[in-house]
């Protein structure tokens, strides 16, 4: 046993010199103003308003693209783990395949297919249907998140669900447990590490973003990745920046936190 | 009925995935340059595609990091995850945190401190240290998705290898790893996939004369994605979508029930369809990029490296430069002076000559980190114009420092099908008439340039009254406006998505050609005039080569190669008048006279602290 923790060695020293060392890095520009000295302004520059108001648009989106996803993505990961396709490539097919493609590419193609003279909408007319006038708003950014993110929902669930212990439903089954019985005492809980990994991967990225809100919402929608990624970039503000993404981080992290208390399977997976 | 649920479940989630998919491969065969407009089929891009060494060579390396990166991140991270299984709650805990920071933090900090610490460390710029950067930000994507499939093995069955003699090592390769190699593959894909469309991190990590595909893509952005892009991405696509077909077909399973009358001919069909086919191409893949690798590598010898914006410049001036002087060009693209400035600042790498903008000149200048040039080597700069020279002055005072490369003035651009008044003046983006129909530039100092135009003030203000002001308007503005925009205020307005737009005066060139309704004008109560100029840093390793590259780019022949290529203003009179085309020659939007041009403004380095006045201001605009 613990021989077998060296295993983590190579990733521990991985960890400090590339995750730890920059994140001192950041701390330190985050606590101190342009002259070097040691200042909470930069933090406290989060309670302004407009960035309150960015942080908890952002918080709203990334929830709503969460929920979204984990409604999309769990019976799709049970029809794939239970279909007798060729499964892994069509997962591949459906999912990865498409990551291929750049991600701004595929963001910018959003755009055509979404604008107002865009493709939809000039096949909607063909069809005399009434337009779809959702470009720049709110809800194409939560359907470009919902499209990049997917895949990072569906991928470790299915990959739970494949391994599901099939005797266990079976027995729950013979047990006289019907089907939404199954579902909610066998086949939930033990995905649950699955949708932890998913809600993780598709939060995380959804709260930081701001290549999407930029391409879809117009740039009228400013998330608190947009104030970040300006403030760098257009403001040249380091200090005001690294404050900034701190406060981001610990938001995450507490958000990681409430979702990780549901995550009881600390005994499970005894290897 | 369930079957046929499940089906059209299927279907949709297919359809929302490959929408964007199917436009980009439509995209690769149209005519028209702009994604806003269909000019017809044509298969030009892909014979461009090919003949593109710069792509060509920034596929190779890109596909070489993502596949080096994705395989040392699923062995580190994989390993990592069979030790964390064992540890405590608490240590558990910690590991599982550190592991979601790369994931937590924005990008660009992530970019920067580790262009930090590889400074630090003295590693130089280069291949290494973008595979470092990839592995690192690799490595959470497996252990998020080996840790679950880990965790639903089962104990009893390694703990009965073990009974039964297996050596611990053997048991897990044998009995555990076997159980979780589907996450350790999904894990090994996404890894791959993230390598292949990271930006940030890789351009800051990055040394000169290295390019992946996405550090391409990104630095075009401002001038518009070039349609042989979508060509590669779609070879791309259709390559691997071939081989997962191939990989997947099997006359095996067909046939399983009768496995034992296989013969020995399809077995070898099967065999060469599976393993050697795939083998083989991942052998090309390797070796091309062994080929494209050898033949970027730097040959030593007399160069000089230079760091220029995206789309900026005819790569045939840089074949032409290399033949005549016999010195090789190393040469590196930026996305904004944001992205360059850093890079310049820390020292990261010692360039010879950088291109940035006339406030970022003079903010360079100010902080010593520009070098004077010795304009007897430059004896080409009288062919540029004096008006520029003198307009250099209010960034550059005693013309020392930069010699003017392109320029621009900041206007509106209007669709005459859809305005019938004439437009004069900056007002017009207040009229409620164009309610959703205005695109307004997203970025700090063109908005307030505007604004405070727009009153009849200063657009280098640094007066806090007159900012309100100017910040009020805005606000004001913001319903009337259909978005903010960067470089997509040209394809927006070629596809008629809007009436007015604000854009500079280069880009209004294009825009006319692919649609004649766009009309530009200079408002007249003033603008911005713009200027990019050729800089040479202080710790420049070859200034000499950096001059004459100087010398080259102002000579009247490639000055007007360059006008061709770019469509922004040149200001080199020599060149103006060598063009052929009589209506460009004489263009106002491309060369306004000296009246126009009274009221013009360029930028100013205003300090660091009014930045964070107007960044702020414009934030609340944003978040109104």
């Amino acid at each position: 046993m613990k021989r077998r923790r060296l295993l983590a060695g190579p990733y521990l020293f991985w960890s400090v010199s590339f995750i730890i060392i920059p994140l001192f890095l950041i701390v330190w520009y985050g606590l101190t103003s342009a002259d070097g000295g040691f200042t909470l302004q930069n933090i406290a520059k989060i309670t302004t308003p407009e960035n309150l108001k960015a942080l908890g648009l952002s918080l709203l989106l990334a929830f709503l693209c969460t929920v979204i996803c984990l409604l999309l993505a769990y019976p799709l990961a049970m029809i794939l783990s239970q279909s007798s396709l060729s499964q892994s490539s069509f997962i591949v097919l459906i999912f990865i395949l498409p990551m291929w493609m750049n991600f701004l590419l595929r963001t910018l193609a959003w755009q055509t297919l979404l604008e107002k003279n865009g493709v939809i909408n000039q096949v909607l007319a063909l069809l005399h249907l009434p337009a779809i006038d959702i470009i720049n708003t709110p809800y194409a950014i939560v359907l470009g998140m919902v499209y990049d993110f997917l895949p990072f929902m569906v991928l470790p669930i299915y990959n739970v669900l494949v391994k599901l212990d099939q005797d266990m439903v079976n027995a729950a089954r013979d047990l006289g447990a019907n089907s939404v019985q199954t579902f909610l005492k066998i086949i939930l809980p033990q995905s649950v590490p699955g949708i932890i990994s998913g809600i993780t991967m598709v939060f995380v990225p959804a709260m930081t973003t701001f290549v999407i809100s930029d391409l879809l919402g117009g740039g009228k929608v400013l998330l608190i990745g947009n104030v970040i990624e300006q403030t760098f970039k257009q403001g040249n503000n380091w200090n005001l920046g690294s404050g900034l993404s701190l406060v981001l981080m610990v938001f995450v992290i507490a958000s990681m936190g409430i979702v990780n208390k549901y995550d009881k399977d600390e005994t499970g997976g005894a290897f | 009925m369930k079957q046929a649920l499940r089906r059209l479940y299927l279907g949709l989630i297919f359809v929302l995935m490959y929408a964007p998919i199917v436009t980009l491969i439509v995209l690769s065969f149209n005519k028209s340059k702009t994604r806003a407009k269909w000019g017809g089929f044509t298969m030009q891009w892909y014979r461009n595609l090919l003949e593109n060494e710069q792509i060509m060579n920034a596929f190779y390396t890109t596909l070489i990091i993502a596949l080096l990166s994705a395989i040392a991140a699923t062995v580190i991270g994989t390993m990592a995850c069979v030790a964390i299984q064992v540890m405590g709650r608490r240590s558990r805990r910690a590991l599982m945190a550190i592991a979601n920071i790369p994931m937590v933090n924005p990008e660009i900090v992530t970019a920067v401190s580790l262009m930090l610490v590889f400074i630090a460390l003295r590693i130089g710029l280069g291949f290494r240290t973008i595979l470092l950067s990839h592995i690192t930000f690799n490595i959470p994507y497996v252990i998020l998705s080996v840790m679950p499939k880990l965790r639903q093995t089962s104990r009893s069955t390694y703990e009965a290898a073990l009974d039964l003699g297996a050596s611990p090592l053997r048991a897990f390769f044998q009995v555990v790893f076997p159980d979780i190699v589907p996450g350790v593959l999904s894990g090994f894909l996404l890894s791959f996939t993230m390598s292949l469309d990271d930006f940030v991190i890789t351009h800051f990590t990055k040394g000169p004369g290295i390019d992946t595909l996405s550090t391409k893509i990104y630095t075009e952005v401002r001038k518009g994605i070039k349609p042989e892009i979508y060509a590669l991405s779609t070879l791309l696509f259709v390559t691997v979508l071939l081989l997962l077909i191939l990989v997947n077909y099997s006359p095996e399973k067909k046939e399983s029930h009768v496995k034992k009358t296989i013969t020995r001919a399809t077995r070898i069909r099967y065999m060469a369809l599976r393993r050697v086919l795939p083998a083989f191409m991942a052998l090309v893949v390797i070796a091309g990029g062994i080929y494209y690798g050898s033949q970027s590598s730097l040959t030593g010898g007399d160069s000089v490296i230079v760091y220029n914006w995206g789309e900026y410049m005819d790569p045939a001036v840089l074949e032409l430069f290399e033949e005549e002087t016999g010195i090789q060009v190393i040469y590196e693209e930026f996305e904004t002076n944001e992205i360059m400035y850093p890079k310049i600042k820390t020292g990261a790498i010692a360039y010879d000559v950088v291109c940035p903008s006339d406030y970022m000149i003079q903010r360079m200048i100010e902080e010593n980190l520009l070098a004077k040039i010795d304009f007897d080597k430059i004896p080409n700069i009288q062919n540029i114009g004096s008006t520029y020279l003198e307009k250099s002055t209010e960034f550059d005072p005693g013309n020392q420092y930069s010699v003017p490369y392109c320029w621009g003035t900041l206007g509106i651009l209007y669709n005459k099908t859809k305005v019938d008044e004439p437009i004069d003046s900056w007002s017009v983006l207040w009229d409620e008439r164009y309610a959703d129909s205005i695109l307004m530039q997203d970025s700090v100092r063109d908005a307030f340039a505007v604004a405070l135009c727009s009153l009849g003030y200063s657009l280098n203000s640094t007066d806090l009254d007159e900012l309100t002001a100017a910040r009020d308007l805005l606000i004001q503005q913001k319903p009337l406006v259909q978005a903010y925009v960067v470089d997509q205020v040209r394809d927006k307005m070629i596809g008629n998505e809007a009436a007015l737009g604000v854009i500079y005066s280069g880009e209004a060139i294009f825009t006319q050609r692919e649609n004649p309704n766009l009309e530009y004008v200079i408002p007249k109560e003033g603008s911005n005039i713009w200027i990019d100029s050729w800089v040479i840093p202080k710790n420049a390793q070859h200034k000499e080569n950096a001059e004459k590259f100087i010398n080259f780019l102002c000579r009247p022949d490639i000055a007007l190669m360059n006008f061709d290529y770019i469509t922004y203003s040149t200001p080199n009179t020599a060149a103006q008048e060598l063009i052929e085309d009589e209506n460009i020659r004489s263009s106002t939007i491309a060369f306004p006279t000296d009246e126009m041009l009274e009221n013009c403004t360029a930028y100013r380095f205003l300090g660091d602290e009014m930045d964070s006045v107007y960044n702020e201001f414009w934030n609340q605009v944003k978040s109104n």
